[in-house]
Order: structure tokens, then sequence, then C-alpha cells
């Protein structure tokens, strides 16, 4: 789930962790009562700032996707369909606006852009 | 204590052509603080200056609230230090030479000791003269580590070394900071490790200390702007132009630091705008600003 941090993307690496969690709750593979890796663990699997997992732990708490309790961890909390689904939308948009930012950088069109992405999911799709 | 390492008006020579001058850095305790600078730059010399095995002709150090050198004796106890090249006996087995070392460091954890040995598969009763580049590397870690410092130098730790090898040692690294909060003080060519792990970014040219601010504002502040109908004179910015580049008949590309968002106004009001904001990674950060730097250094003009 965070194998893919990119630590030289301009999104923060905190924010990008903080992204992972919240794209797993939404998605059904993190459940309710599951326990996030301990800031420990996850800050030296991903070899980064033990202070980056932490601010990303209390981000998600603050946006009421997991509780810290004391001594014992980081849970997720249970979250509502509609607000889960709600929370795609956004991740929607983030890369979308990343797309068209590249795009606009190296001059590509925006008709362009929606034949590529027609053809794309269109290959993908079964 | 706030600091882990304070370094205040430090000058120091070597022979005629190479000098530290005027050098003030700060290592906040509990931060991991990255060094960066090309080769000769001075970054070895400033850390050989930490642990008192240089003296300086000017300046004060202090390491852990304590004065450099000092109290090296004291201070050397709390800090572990992994240098460029391992100096160690190449004629005892891994296992000897943690014995060795374990009786200079009263902390030293014999337990953990172990259990790194095991997670860096390491065999103790090698010499440590026919190990591997990377299993020296590993075991300059472990050593480090194992005395249970409050504060680890770090030269260069894993420069040259395959990506196995780095991922295992600063696995192992940030295990025992984020365990015992331990302040970090790392030098390496390996920008995107550092980019990784620090919240502080120091970098070193020529003898001098020409950058050092939160890793954040580091990576934030530095963007490259494309900009049409550019103003000849930018003097009135809110930002400090770098550098700028001509693309064409009316576009040109701008470096600039102290970005924030809405500065795009600014070219509004003259005449111009901004058609694209890139951000830099921390390596596009780190060569634009010695580029910047050094021009100025040469006495040409900085736009």
């Amino acid at each position: 789930m965070f194998d893919h941090i990119d630590p030289r993307s301009p999104n923060p690496l905190y924010a990008q962790i903080a992204a992972r969690v919240r794209v797993a709750v939404a998605a059904g593979s993190l459940r309710p009562g599951d326990a996030l890796p301990s800031v420990r663990q996850l800050a030296s699997r991903l070899r980064v700032n033990p202070a980056t997992v932490v601010q990303a732990y209390r981000e998600l708490e603050a946006d009421g996707f997991v509780e810290l309790r004391q001594g014992a961890g980081t849970f997720v909390r249970e979250v509502r369909a509609a607000r889960r689904a709600g929370e795609r939308a956004p991740q929607a948009a983030t890369v979308v606006r990343r797309m068209v930012a590249e795009a606009g950088r190296i001059g590509v069109s925006v008709d362009e852009l929606h034949a590529a992405i027609a053809d794309e999911i269109g290959v993908k799709a079964p | 204590m706030t600091n882990a390492v304070e370094i205040h008006e430090l000058d120091y020579r070597a022979g005629k052509s190479f000098a530290i001058q005027d050098l003030d850095l700060t290592v906040p305790t509990g931060s991991i603080y990255g060094f960066l600078g090309p080769n000769g730059s001075g970054k070895t010399t400033t850390i050989r200056l930490i642990l008192g095995l240089l003296r300086a002709r000017a300046g004060t150090i202090q390491v852990l609230g304590e004065p450099m050198p000092l109290c090296a004796p004291t201070v050397l106890a709390r800090v572990g230090f992994v240098p460029e090249q391992p100096h160690l006996d190449p004629t005892l087995t891994v296992r000897e030479t943690m014995r060795f070392r374990a009786a200079f460091y009263a902390k030293w954890d014999g337990g953990w000791a172990e259990q790194l040995l095991h997670t860096f598969d390491l065999d103790p009763d090698h010499l440590f003269g026919k190990l591997s580049k990377g299993q020296k590397g590993k075991v300059m870690m472990l050593l480090a580590l194992a005395q249970r410092p409050e504060l680890l130098v770090l030269d260069e730790p894993t420069d040259g070394l395959d990506p196995v090898v780095r991922r295992d040692m600063l696995s192992a690294l940030i295990d025992y900071v984020s365990q015992h909060g331990a302040s970090v003080f790392i030098s390496s060519h390996l920008v995107h490790e550092l980019e990784r792990m620090c919240d502080w970014i120091g970098v070193m040219d020529n003898g001098r200390l020409v950058s050092h601010m939160p890793m954040e504002q580091f990576k934030n502040g530095i963007k490259r702007l494309l900009v049409s109908e550019a103003p000849a004179d930018a003097g009135s910015a809110p930002f400090a132009v770098l550098a700028r580049d001509r693309n064409g008949a009316a576009s040109e590309t701008w470096l600039v630091r102290g970005w924030e968002s809405g500065m795009t106004t600014w070219f509004d009001g003259h005449g111009a705008s901004v058609q694209s904001i890139v951000d830099l990674d921390l390596e596009d950060g780190f060569v634009e600003l010695l580029r910047t730097f050094r021009r100025a250094a040469h006495g040409q003009e900085v736009l």
C-alpha cells in the first residue's frame, strides 16, 4: 500500500502517506478496527523521517479516518460509505490536476489528452 | 539543550588553497540533517571539526551542549560516527571488532548488536578485511548504532554501495532514530535518499555554507517559471531571481527563490504573465543553487 511514495514529488511525503491510507479505506482494503503500521515500522520500511509518519497519522486523525489509542497504536475508524465514495472524488481531481500540468509542460493539447485517456481506458477495460 | 550541533564563526585553514570561512551551522536536536555539497566543498572537513579531529583557527563548536574539542572524550562517548572509509583492523573478525568496540562504550547494547548482525546478514566469524564493501558498511553502521548514541554523524555512509545494502542500513538507522529520538547529521551525494529522510538541509560549496533551512522550505521555495512578456527589471519582485534564460521572442524561463503562491500577481502588474510554475526536486534545487552561487562568486551578475 505504501510502496510507491515519491520523495521527488512536490506533494509532501506526509500527504502522500495519508492519501494512501485514505484510498485504502475508501476502497475497503483497510477496514474499521484494522491497525496501521507503527510509526517506527513504517518510517523504517519507507526510510523516511519518523516525524513525517507522525504528521500523516495526525492528519488522518484530524480527518476522522483513524484514531490514535495511547500505547496501543493507530486504528482505522468506522467511515460511512457515502464519505468513502466522497473521498475518491478529490483523489481523482488530484490525479487529473497533475496530469494536466504535466501535459501543459510538454505541450500536449487538451484534445490530445482527452483522446489519450479514452484510448487508455478503452484498452484497459475488459 | 535545543541543538545537537552548534557552530559559530568557525575558521579553518589547510594550506593556502583550502579554507572553511565564517561557518555558522546548527543541527536542531532530534532532526535528521542532510549535508550536501560537491566533492572538495568541505563536508568531510566540517565533520572532522565537529568530532574534534581537527582544530579550528577561530570560532566555537558545541556538540550535545559541550564545547569541542575541549570535551571530546565525554562528547564522543555519546556520538556514533560512520566515516567515509572504514578504518578498522582487517585482521580481526566481525565478532572481535564488536567486542573491541563495546569496551569503549558504557551504553553498548549487546542484544541489539546481535539482532543487527542477523538483520544485516553478517557472519561474525569473517575477518573484517575480507568483507565486501557493502558488508563493511553494514559493520560500521552496526558499531555506530549499538553504542546507543544521542547523535549520529555519518559521512557518505551509503555512497558506492548497492541499493539493497543501502536500504538495510538506512532502515536500521531510521528504526533507531524513531525509538530513541537521536539526532542525525548525514552527508551524501545520494540526494534522493536525503530527500526522503531529512527535515533540514545544509549546502556547502567551496568552504562556505551557502544554504541552510528546513527541507520543506528548501523544496517549496525554489521554482522554475515560464514567463511571457517578461519585464526587463525584476528589482521590485517579492522573490529573488536566481537566473533567467530567453526561450524565444516573447518567453523566458526564470529560476526564482523565496516563491510563495499568489506572487503571480507581481507579473500581472508588469504586463507579463506566468505560463507555468514547475516545482524542483531536491537534486534540481541543489544543482541550481550551486550554479547561481558560483556565478555570483565569480563576480558575474546574478540577475
